[in-house]
């Protein structure tokens, strides 16, 4: 039971019902994204916990390097958005994004 | 040339011309001078000279089968599939960078514009030849972050913004949920050789499935999976004309190539997964058909339409995935083929139309279609080329739309089961469906009142018509010649087939 | 030589498209001759191509696997349509110099008109279901393009959409049918169809030949497809000539006759095309009674006898059927293009707005009544002999009930006819200005068009010959023109026939002694002004879609959490399907 892959497993959930359970209840932009970040930081472990459990903890490792690097990124582009949006809508609150639809 | 210098060749122009045409745009940009047409042109020349290369290329893969390189541990390898996806990349790149000379120029930030395409062209070409789990979800992330920032190019305008962010957020989800598949299937077979994976993962019960289900709805959210595809009308509709030809013709795509590749080393977990495209293909179909009907803005109705068109393209490939027909693989990757140039025509044609109308006038208001009333008379190449555009896509002869959803619709036949003959009928009653958008549109411009948008309209560039004349002719011609592209989509079919076990 | 010739037909015409749209709309003149000249060369290679008949096929280009090869064969069916295609074509092009001078987009139009030659050439001579699919999707692309030509008359573009929508979705039959052919049989040749259709599960053949059927209604706007057919009369005259009488609306009639062989085996599809014919014939004429729009009764004719067409390949008689084809092609061409000459020069295409229009128009009188009388079926014209011989083929191959409705109709045809060359030649005149008879480009039009339709039926034996000589699964035996004549001549169904055609012209002379029937046929007259209740079904299928589709467009919110919860929901639902389906 308290087995540290089953942890990690339970912790790797978590995470990402946690970080997609923010995005879904959040309005503000910048919670979005942290949400994001929560439910990646549960991909990080994932992959580590797979690269354990496949006796190859060095390509686990070094995949979620990788990971967190491409995240890192996508993070910076997001909150670039979100800093523009601040600017030109003057709010953060996704429903305000509203013009397109339909 | 040697062809594993070419497969480097091909991946290094682009990532190494990145940069330099930044730093030459940029410099030219604080000089205050006009050295920003060496930035365009060194961005065609690196298209032209990846040309070399990719013929090399083609002539070695059809000719003798898969090329491969190894940069450090990581394997590349071009199969006919790769091959496939790296030709309709290329062909499409080129175009949408004459395309955008003059329908950037001028732009804030155009520099940056010409430095991220090439960069955009390279993931795609390389996640088409990636022979490794996670490095498909390494290129497929960058195509993706590279594709954000090129959808929010007008980062003045709300709508791009608000596009952006949209499809970001989304993306990123589906991407976590692909890392998460990755993770099952590496945990299980203690390798992400593409190659490898397939036999040990038969009998793996819930964690094929498990993954398995990531996989689709992760890459579905590129693809715009119905209903994962609400990021789709939003970016495609405020990204510049050239991107969004790009996103509609080949970045979706891409995301289904890589679905492919990633299911393919699901092939032996379970047999559901050409049964599962079927089903999405069928939603698709429905849901793009029926949102594109009744919209009033042209770019966005053809977004909705790139749902549906998808939509074929899953048929061609749910069929030889569950049955291993391979005119299903090959009807599939030529639509795949022909969608590009036919979505990319209609696209580059609607942003000629937003560069006469709207773009030479400082304006970034969106294209409506009543704005095309009697667009015929006063730019008849560009209303003839979307006419064309629309007739392909809606499945007319003589036109390349036609040809590869007559082969879907064979693969079909071949299976022998009458659920499949439904499905078809279902297919062959949307294509119908759409033209009740298609049409309507042809119609408003050869009316001969011109709406006063058109009345006020400027000339358009001859570097714009370029583009516009070359994806035509090579749509009828196709349209005429469906032998031309059968060894390409027959070679990037084998190598589907072969993951999935069939050859 | 032969295969040169043939490609003349389709590319001669496409050749002129092409240079005709090149050369712009600034140079109407060039324009007019380019199209006359390409058509007329089409025409003559049409009628080249009739002498050289043959039943081998010619490939073009071979590509193989889902396509198969492109190949041609110029055989009976084939090359007598593809010459009256082109050369009636050619007819209608002449015609349009005068009834189209001094419209805009003249490049469009012509264009249009001779890419619709060459693909119906290429339709009727092909001999692979895929470029046999391809050639109908395009004569159906420029019979919508050319409807709408008037894209600024809302009327003419909900009509051009109708007509492609409706014979898209008939196409799907097709389409069924043939990649049937390709997964059964590995191949799409249609000869090799034909030669194993009997190899074929049951079933499979079944759907195949009924998917034919609902192709063939669809696109000859047979029962229930049959309301397209009157709202295409808002394109220019010349087209509704061309396109909408005398080639595209046959293709149906062709592909039931071209493949009649195959599944004339098949259990119930002789009667339900048979049914098809008789009601559509019925029903148009019936339309057609009450109509007061000058095309729309022409328009409900043609649906009328393309049902005669039909219901004799559903007898048996595809020789009768291909003959009447033939007869009508002339005669409906002729009336549509004098039609169209009344039209140009009243105005108006209300007949309630003409009337003794015969004086001032004195040319076009004299032809359009040879027109009618052969519609009628009045003796010694085309339309006599070969309508005769449909009654006949159909009296042989089918119920008796279905044959008297056959007859029954006639006498219906014989009455509108009259009712209508009445009202637009005879009676009261109700236009005030003087009218100009046709132009010298209309008269060389409508000139062999009456001629061919006093004559055309000597021709008869020689097609008898070509028909057998060139189709193998036919079973056509070669009748000599003498036997024909007095096959129908002795027949006593021709008398009957022509008593009741007889009965029908005194009913139109003696209108106004029968009110009383009058009063009981004006309930079926106020049904048939609404087509039956079809055009309410299309309507609402229409108004069906593009609610839902309205409706749909609500789901896209555009707020990003519910978009998120798609993509967790999708995902929760693809698990639940992938656990149910292991």
């Amino acid at each position: 039971m308290f087995y540290l892959p089953n942890i990690v497993l339970v912790v790797v959930l978590a995470l990402l019902g946690i970080g997609i359970y923010c995005i879904l209840i959040s309005r503000n932009l910048i919670k979005i994204v942290v949400g994001l970040q929560i439910a990646v930081k549960g991909a990080f472990l994932a992959l580590v916990l797979a690269g354990k459990l496949a006796s190859q903890i060095d390509v686990g490792q070094s995949i979620a390097l990788t990971v967190i690097v491409a995240d890192t990124i996508v993070a910076v582009v997001a909150l670039a958005l979100a800093v523009q949006i601040r600017r030109k809508f003057g709010t953060l609150d996704v429903h305000a994004l509203m013009s397109l639809r339909r | 040339m040697d062809a594993g210098r070419a497969l480097l060749l091909l991946l290094l122009i682009p990532f190494a011309a990145s940069p330099v045409i930044y730093l030459t745009g940029r410099l030219s940009v604080l000089r205050q001078g006009t050295g920003l047409w060496l930035a365009r042109w060194f961005t065609l020349i690196v298209y032209l000279g990846m040309g070399l290369p990719l013929y090399t290329l083609g002539r070695y893969v059809l000719e003798l089968g898969p090329v491969d390189l190894k940069i450090g541990r990581i394997v590349l390898q071009m199969d006919g599939l790769g091959l496939f996806l790296a030709v309709t990349v290329w062909l499409l790149s080129t175009l949408v960078t004459i395309f955008s000379f003059p329908y950037i120029r001028g732009e804030e930030d155009e520099e940056k514009y010409y430095a991220l395409l090439p960069a955009l062209s390279a993931t795609m070409i390389g996640l088409g030849c990636t022979r490794d789990l996670f490095n498909l979800w390494v290129w497929f992330e960058a195509m993706a972050i590279t594709s954000y920032l090129l959808v929010a190019f007008y980062h003045h305008q709300k709508g791009a913004l608000e596009a952006t962010v949209k499809y970001l957020v989304q993306s990123a989800v589906g991407s976590i949920m692909i890392l998460h598949g990755i993770s099952l299937v590496f945990a299980r077979t203690m390798t992400l050789d593409l190659q490898e994976i397939p036999p040990l993962m038969a009998d793996s019960g819930l964690f094929g499935l498990a993954a398995g289900a990531l996989f689709v709805v992760g890459f579905g959210v590129k693809i715009a999976l119905a209903p994962l595809h609400t990021w789709l009308p939003d970016a495609h509709s405020r990204a510049p004309s050239g991107i969004s030809a790009m996103l509609s013709g080949v970045v979706i795509e891409s995301g289904l190539v890589a679905l492919l590749r990633a299911l393919g080393t699901l092939s032996q977990a379970s047999p559901a997964w050409g049964a599962l495209l079927l089903g999405f293909g069928a939603i698709n179909i429905l849901i793009g058909n029926l949102m594109a009907l009744r919209q009033e803005e042209v770019k966005r109705m053809l977004a909705y339409s790139s749902v549906a068109q998808v939509g074929y393209m899953l048929l061609g490939f749910g069929v030889a995935m569950s049955y291993g027909i391979a005119d299903g693989a090959e009807g599939g990757f030529y639509h795949l083929f022909n969608h590009a140039l036919m979505k990319g025509l209609a696209f580059l044609a609607v942003g000629a139309f937003l560069y006469a109308l709207y773009i030479t006038k400082g304006s970034h208001a969106p294209l409506m279609v009543s704005d095309l009333d009697g667009a015929s008379k006063k730019y008849p190449l560009t209303a003839f080329a979307l006419s064309i555009a629309l007739l392909a896509l809606g499945g007319l002869p003589p036109l390349a739309g036609f040809v590869s959803k007559w082969q879907i619709f064979v693969a079909g036949a071949e299976v022998r089961s009458t659920p499949l003959l439904w499905l078809i009928i279902f297919a062959g009653l949307n294509s119908v469906l759409s033209l009740g958008y298609y049409a309507p549109l042809i119609n408003r411009m050869y009316r001969n009142q011109p709406s006063e948008v058109v009345q006020a309209g400027q000339p358009i560039a001859v570097l714009i018509s370029l583009p516009l004349l070359i994806l035509t002719l090579a749509i009828v011609a196709i349209g005429f010649f469906p032998g031309w592209m059968v060894p390409l989509n027959a070679s990037a079919a084998s190598s589907l087939l072969m993951a999935f076990g069939f050859r | 030589m032969t295969a040169g010739i043939l490609l003349l037909t389709i590319f001669l015409p496409w050749a002129g498209a092409l240079f005709v749209w090149l050369v712009g709309n600034d140079r109407p003149r060039l324009q007019h001759s380019l199209a006359v000249g390409f058509s007329v060369a089409g025409g003559v290679a049409g009628l080249a191509l009739l002498a050289l008949g043959s039943p081998d096929e010619m490939v073009v280009l071979s590509i193989g696997g889902a396509f198969g090869n492109f190949s041609f064969r110029p055989d009976g069916l084939g090359v007598f349509l593809a010459t009256i295609a082109t050369v009636i074509g050619s007819l209608a092009v002449i015609f349009s110099v005068d009834y189209m001078r001094h419209e805009a987009q003249l490049g469009r139009y012509y264009a249009l008109v001779l890419f619709f030659i060459g693909s119906m050439s290429g339709l009727v001579l092909t001999g692979n279901l895929f470029l046999m699919f391809a050639f109908w999707e395009m004569t159906a692309l420029c019979s919508y393009a050319l409807i709408s030509f008037y894209n600024d008359d809302p009327k003419a573009v909900a009509g051009g959409i109708k007509a492609l929508v409706m014979t898209q979705l008939g196409g799907i039959g097709l389409l069924i049918g043939a990649i049937l052919s390709y997964s059964y049989l590995g191949t799409v040749e249609i000869n090799v169809l034909l030669d194993k259709a009997e190899l074929l599960p049951s079933n499979v053949l079944g759907i195949m030949a009924f998917g034919f059927l609902i192709a063939a209604a669809a696109k000859s706007a047979q029962f229930p497809f049959q309301t397209w057919l009157p709202d295409a009369m808002e394109a220019p005259t010349p087209v509704s000539a061309l396109i909408h009488a005398a080639t595209m609306v046959n293709a149906g009639v062709y592909l039931l006759a071209r493949f009649y062989p195959a599944f004339a085996g098949v259990p119930g599809w002789q009667e339900a095309v048979m049914v098809v014919g008789m009601l559509s014939a019925l029903l148009a004429g019936l339309m057609a009674l009450v109509a007061t729009d000058l095309k729309r009764v022409l328009a409900y004719s043609t649906v009328s006898q393309l049902g005669y067409m039909v219901y004799a390949v559903g007898a048996g008689g595809v020789f009768a059927s291909q003959f009447h084809l033939f007869s009508h092609a002339i005669f409906k061409a002729l009336l549509f293009l004098g039609a169209g000459a009344v039209i140009h020069s009243a105005g108006t295409r209300d007949m309630r707005e003409m009337g003794g229009l015969g004086k001032q128009m004195p040319f076009v009188r004299t032809v359009f009544v040879i027109g009618a009388l052969a519609l009628a079926g009045i003796p010694v014209l085309n339309g006599f002999w070969s309508k005769e011989l449909v009654l006949e083929a159909g009296l042989q191959g089918g119920a008796t009930w279905m044959f008297g409705v056959m007859l029954f109709t006639a006498g219906l045809t014989a009455l509108y006819t009259f009712r209508c060359v009445w009202m637009v030649f005879w009676g009261e005149p109700h236009h005030p200005a003087h009218l100009h008879d046709a132009g010298p480009a209309m008269k060389t039009a409508l000139a062999p068009l009456a001629f061919g339709t006093l004559f055309s039926w000597l021709l008869a034996g020689s097609f008898s010959h070509l028909l057998e000589k060139t189709l193998p699964y036919h079973d056509i035996h070669a009748v000599s023109l003498v036997e024909i004549l007095e096959e129908v001549i002795f027949a006593p169904a021709t008398w009957i026939a022509l008593g009741v055609v007889a009965l029908g012209v005194l009913t139109w002379v003696f209108r106004d002694s029968l009110r009383l029937w009058q009063e009981v046929f004006a309930g079926i007259g106020q049904t048939a002004r609404q087509s039956f209740g079809f055009e309410w079904l299309n309507q609402a299928v229409v108004r069906t879609t593009i609610q839902v589709a309205e409706d749909l467009r609500n789901l896209h919110t555009g707020v990003l959490n519910w978009n998120v919860l798609a993509i967790a929901l999708t995902l929760l639902v693809v698990v639940v399907i992938l656990a149910l389906g292991a």
